[in-house]
């Protein structure tokens, strides 16, 4: 109940500030707060932000009617080639304090000299890599819970560095075509890939902040007197662990707004026997590749798909303690009639495991339906229906009893509350 | 006096000429929002000092117009109609120059003293496009959506028709013809274009723009 009221004192602290925005001229200000009221009927496991199991951020003994997000999103112009940009995110669980950033950078933009552009971004932010969460706070228009991809990036991934894009349009095609290309290096991110290899796979809307503790699954492998004892049962993705930077590289081709093609190469470059207060540096790597594209009678077609491994502990004869290989891809349709929002999505994902290592087999296998639709009320308010269902197949499951394959259900109704310049 | 009011008159209507100028795509279609300009074949495009400020206005995140064709010398106001502050720039030689615009700030027009293609962006809206043609002529004016433009050729000389458009691929020859004037006996010139069009920069009209991130 506590948490509730400091939610709602931070709102209202938000629309303050908003107002004495508003009293006055907004520029070079822009504050976007927003929340989501739900109602939530979740069936399935136990869920992991419960410490259990579960795919989804909620179970049926924790549902109901919820202030489900609230966040605040504010950007300040400091100089004319210089913004500084945060979001701050609130959630009434147990995973961190009940506010805190899940970005916060700033961002240099030289006024350019050349059809080549610049920016240089510095602080904690999120990787290019989402199509779906293009509005303030990093939110969807698509869907309330994101897919499987963007759920792990939400979860587990954000860069704590420097990135430098360049990009340009270029003059003998019109205007109508950008390439960009852009390359990162960063620290923490050390334990990512815990997550994904320990709980596998989720589709929810929970981002972590920079101070989450993201539960466990109650392991056997991280029990006193077992192999990775040393581990907390919760994990802290973005703390650096070896000293050792990331990097990645990103390409983009855009033709105006009909089509967007995205390639990355991301790796932590972690030391995967290398740990620290209780976090293990797991060394993570993959490829993703995007596409967006405005098909005829405008529906939109979005695709992501990502491949890669995760790598814990000794590494014997190429394989180590904890060896996962991980993918997956979506596929969404959507289209916009006027003020009405229709989305369909379907995900697919796995978790390879490649090591021998007892009573940690983190092998699984899974897809997931989302049907999506909301209705724009007005710029303030929209109203947004979900209905989710996620089937996986996980061996590990039977560590806690469980049947191996289940198939988790959510319906969510949600009223959208949006304020700001 | 009166007199020399109908001289003038005579001599205006009798070396005044208007020519239409047409634009054809490949498929035959009109092209719309095509810059057009005559320029003297006796390269005496002595040019009285522009009267009227231009505008390029900043609407909904887009420039406005997306192409805007002037005289050498014009100044151009750029009045920001957006709520957004917007930070207006181009890197085209030798017509460079840098106009924050924040809310309700005031700032003088740019005179634009060097003929040449002026492309404009935004340095806070990435996907903000817009280009200010300066050439040395005051005859210029843009085809509609039939393609046709017209142009009003007041002195007794021969003049080479030009055409701009950043969607426009052709060679540079292709884009400008010489016709005679007064009494040319063609009224009109048309442009055949061979290669195919850039397409139409975006407009950003979806309900769900696509983002920065």
């Amino acid at each position: 109940m506590v948490r509730v009221l400091i939610l709602i004192a931070a709102i209202f602290l938000g629309f303050a500030v908003q107002a004495i925005n508003a009293a006055e001229a907004p520029d070079p200000y822009k504050l976007r707060a927003g929340i989501d009221i739900s109602f939530i009927n979740s069936s399935g496991y136990t869920s992991w932000t419960e410490g259990f199991v579960g795919k989804l951020r909620y179970d049926d003994s924790n549902d109901g009617l919820m202030i489900s997000r609230a966040f605040a999103d504010f950007e300040i112009q400091l100089a004319d080639t210089f913004k500084a940009h945060t979001v701050l995110e609130a959630y009434d669980d147990d995973i961190g304090s009940t506010v805190d950033f899940t970005e916060a950078y700033v961002e240099w933009r030289p006024v350019p000299q050349s059809e080549n552009r610049y920016r240089l971004k510095l602080g904690l932010f999120y990787p290019r890599i989402s199509l779906e969460n293009i509005t303030a706070g990093w939110t969807s228009p698509y869907s309330m819970s994101y897919s499987a991809i963007n759920t792990w990036v939400a979860e587990e991934l954000r860069t704590v560095g420097a990135e430098l894009s360049v990009f340009r349009r270029p003059a003998m095609f019109g205007g109508a075509h950008t390439i960009r290309l852009q390359g990162a290096i960063f620290y923490g991110n050390d334990p990512t890939g815990s997550l994904l290899a320990w709980k596998g796979w989720s589709v929810h809307d929970r981002q972590s902040r920079f101070g989450d503790k993201l539960p466990l699954p109650p392991l056997p492998v991280i029990q006193p007197d077992s192999l990775f004892d040393d581990q907390d049962p919760y994990v802290a993705p973005f703390l650096e662990i070896d000293d050792r930077a990331g990097y990645y590289v990103n390409v983009e081709w855009r033709f105006n707004q009909q089509l967007l093609i995205r390639a990355m190469h991301y790796d932590n470059r972690a030391d995967p026997t290398a740990d620290e207060g209780g976090q293990y540096a797991w060394a993570t790597k993959f490829q993703h590749i995007a596409a967006h594209a405005v098909l005829p009678g405008d529906w939109e077609l979005l695709f992501q798909w990502m491949t890669g491994s995760t790598v814990m502990g000794d590494v014997v004869n190429g394989i180590g303690d904890i060896d996962a290989d991980f993918d997956s891809m979506y596929l969404m349709l959507t289209r916009a009639y006027n003020r009405h929002r229709f989305s369909l999505r379907y995900d697919k994902f796995a978790v390879t495991d490649n090591d021998q290592t007892l009573q940690d087999d983190n092998s699984e296998d899974g897809d997931a339906w989302t049907l999506a639709y909301f209705y724009e009320y007005s710029d303030k308010v929209s109203i947004g229906a979900e209905s989710l269902s996620i089937k996986t197949d996980r061996f590990s499951w039977q560590y806690y009893g469980l049947d191996t394959t289940r198939t988790e259900k959510q319906f969510q109704l949600s009223i959208r509350l949006r304020f700001g310049n | 006096m009166i007199g020399l009011f109908v001289l003038l008159f005579i001599a205006t209507s009798s070396f005044g000429s208007d020519i239409d100028i047409f634009v054809i795509d490949r498929e035959g279609r009109p092209v719309a929002d095509v810059a057009v300009y005559a320029l003297r074949l006796d390269g005496q495009n002595d040019l009285p000092a522009p009267t009227a400020n231009a505008v390029m206005d900043q609407i909904d995140k887009q420039f406005v117009p997306h192409v805007l064709v002037v005289q050498t010398g014009t100044a151009v106001e750029f009045p920001n109609s957006d709520t957004v502050a917007h930070h207006v720039y181009s890197f085209s030689h030798p017509n460079k120059f840098l106009l924050p615009m924040y809310h309700g700030e005031q700032h003088p027009p740019v005179t634009f003293e060097h003929s040449g293609v002026v492309t404009l962006g935004c340095n806070i809206h990435d996907h903000m496009l817009g280009y200010i043609l300066v050439v040395d002529s005051i005859a210029v004016a843009k085809t509609d959506e039939n393609g046709k433009a017209s142009l009003s050729l007041d002195n007794p000389q021969d003049y080479e028709i030009n055409i701009w458009s950043p969607r426009i691929r052709d060679r540079d020859e292709a884009l400008s013809k010489t016709v005679v004037t007064p009494g040319s006996p063609e009224p009109e010139v048309t442009f055949h274009l061979a290669k195919k069009l850039n397409p139409p920069h975006d407009r950003q009209s979806r309900s769900t723009p696509w983002s920065e991130y």
